[in-house]
């Protein structure tokens, strides 16, 4: 895994040379390599595809205008996640009334199927496979639904370690807080996506 | 949730997401091993992670490239603008207001040119009796006759004009007091006569006052360098001068002459004679002389005062 990152790393610090040197096929390379584990982070984020993609657009060109900017102390990589969850909590910012008064009109209404999955999948003697529950749609819902209810913080150290993958130093790169905060942060945030779940079963 | 059980918690979490060192490692797999409620919890908060981390992942709309490149490019454009620092913005700023006020200047200063086109009278030419007579005190007549002055006719019939006067003179017994004398195209006849031999003439010489191309009279003053001059001169304008009471009142009357006669002359059509003719017109109008009639047969009389001397020129025309 850290070779895997470290010839990433390689990889973008060559395409950023180039992307300064004006080489707009570089540019295109990086944006491509990048676009959608960008997107899929910031529309876990903000739980719209249209306002996802407009950020994930405006990261990209506030990337490229910046790319100058960029010093090499981190990684390219965690840089342009630091610019894209930046973005996308100013835009939660902005709009959290919108959303908490959206939340407070929405009726979560599970089906019965929904209740039953999540059940069986929260039971003590099942071991459910990842695989299968990706394809449980009852099940996706509910996880981003509870999702939502999260804080935007906790919501955010969630998806940066479960859905992109991050380790905690990357984390604690990204959003520029120091590795306890990240642990602490993401041992709340877990525990209240719980009890969350647990709460739909109720 | 005291803090040793968050603390267990982060270890846990900790635990799952492989962020522990090898000896933290070993330590949590023993305290699962040996506690059932800790392996209960690790349990569930690996489902946790797994409800999260099996959500498909969401791919990026395909025009994405397309749209970030096309904002690039627009915002380009925009930086390919000329910026102008505050400094040159502000000098920009005062040669424009400086730019505005002087064409606000320089328009109001055509709106009052145009005006006063508009509302000033038209500059009247200089006028040579006024130039005459100028800053002078009021002249008074030099001849003790009462009137004093010199009459040119140009005419180009000058020999018919002359055998008119002529006759003129010998029908009416003047010819005492006229002395005449000829050069080479010119006749100078010197009347020293009364005022009414000189109306007798005039009213003879309006029958042919047509013949002359040009009319002038020059009345004396004190000044005698500076006569007034009146051209285009009728007879009944020579009547009206030599009919006022006083010197004084003939001097006046034939500066009023003169200037009317010279705007005459300036203004199309001569308006400003038919202005005077106009009896409506709102303009003082001298009364028209009245001649009277006189014996055409009259006797020679030495005893007609001679109060009036008037040189009378006519010159042939080419």
């Amino acid at each position: 895994m850290r070779c895997e990152m470290a010839n990433i790393d390689i990889a973008d610090a060559m395409l950023v040379d180039r992307c300064r040197c004006g080489d707009s096929a570089a540019m295109e390379r990086l944006l491509r390599k990048y676009q959608n584990r960008i997107y899929n982070v910031i529309l876990k984020i903000c739980a719209n595809t249209d306002d996802a993609a407009e950020l994930t657009q405006e990261t990209f060109v506030k990337i490229i205008e910046n790319i100058d900017k960029f010093e090499s102390k981190s990684s390219f990589y965690t840089w342009a996640f630091r610019i894209a969850v930046n973005l996308t909590l100013n835009y939660c910012q902005r709009n959290a009334k919108l959303k908490l008064k959206s939340l407070d009109d929405e009726d979560y209404e599970h089906s019965t199927n929904a209740t039953q999955a999540l059940k069986e999948f929260l039971s003590d003697d099942s071991s459910p496979d990842p695989a299968m529950v990706a394809q449980n749609k009852e099940l996706c819902e509910i996880a981003i639904q509870s999702l939502m209810k999260l804080d935007d913080a906790q919501r955010t150290v969630i998806v940066l370690r479960d859905i992109e993958g991050m380790n905690y130093a990357q984390i604690a790169n990204v959003l520029q807080i120091n590795l306890g905060t990240v642990r602490s942060r993401l041992s709340r945030a877990r525990n209240r996506l719980r009890q969350i779940v647990e709460a739909i079963l109720q | 949730m005291n803090r040793s059980y968050q603390n267990i918690d982060e270890l846990l979490n900790s635990f799952i997401d492989g962020e522990l060192t090898a000896s933290q490692q070993s330590e949590v797999e023993r305290l699962i091993a040996h506690d059932a409620r800790t392996a209960r919890r690790l349990q569930q908060l690996q489902k946790t992670k797994m409800l999260v981390s099996s959500l498909p992942r969401a791919r990026a709309p395909g025009q994405i490239t397309e749209q970030v490149k096309a904002s690039l490019a627009g915002r380009q454009l925009l930086a390919q603008q000329p910026v102008f620092s505050k400094r040159e913005g502000t000098r920009q700023l005062l040669v424009r207001r400086v730019l505005a006020a002087a064409a606000m200047i320089a328009l109001v200063a055509i709106l009052a040119g145009v005006i006063y086109t508009i509302v000033a009278p038209e500059p009247v030419p200089e006028r040579p009796a006024e130039r005459a007579v100028a800053v002078r005190p009021m002249p008074s007549l030099a001849a003790e006759a009462g009137f004093s002055g010199r009459l040119e006719l140009k005419t180009a019939a000058l020999v018919a004009v002359d055998g008119f006067i002529n006759r003129f003179i010998d029908e009416t017994g003047l010819s005492d007091f006229v002395s005449v004398e000829r050069q080479p195209g010119q006749s100078l006849y010197s009347l020293s006569c009364s005022r009414q031999g000189l109306n007798l003439l005039l009213s003879d010489l309006q029958s042919i006052w047509q013949k002359f191309d040009s009319t002038t009279l020059f009345v004396d003053t004190e000044q005698f360098a500076e006569p007034v001059m009146i051209n285009a001169i009728s007879t009944e304008q020579i009547a009206e001068i030599i009919n006022q009471d006083s010197p004084n009142k003939a001097i006046e009357a034939s500066k009023d002459f003169a200037i009317l006669n010279n705007m005459a002359e300036l203004m199309p059509g001569k308006q400003i004679l038919t202005a005077i003719d106009d009896k409506k017109a709102n303009l003082i109008t001298p009364p028209k002389p009245v001649f009277t009639e006189y014996p055409k047969k009259a006797k020679k009389t030495d005893h007609q005062p001679k109060e009036l001397n008037l040189t009378l020129v006519i010159t042939g025309s080419e």
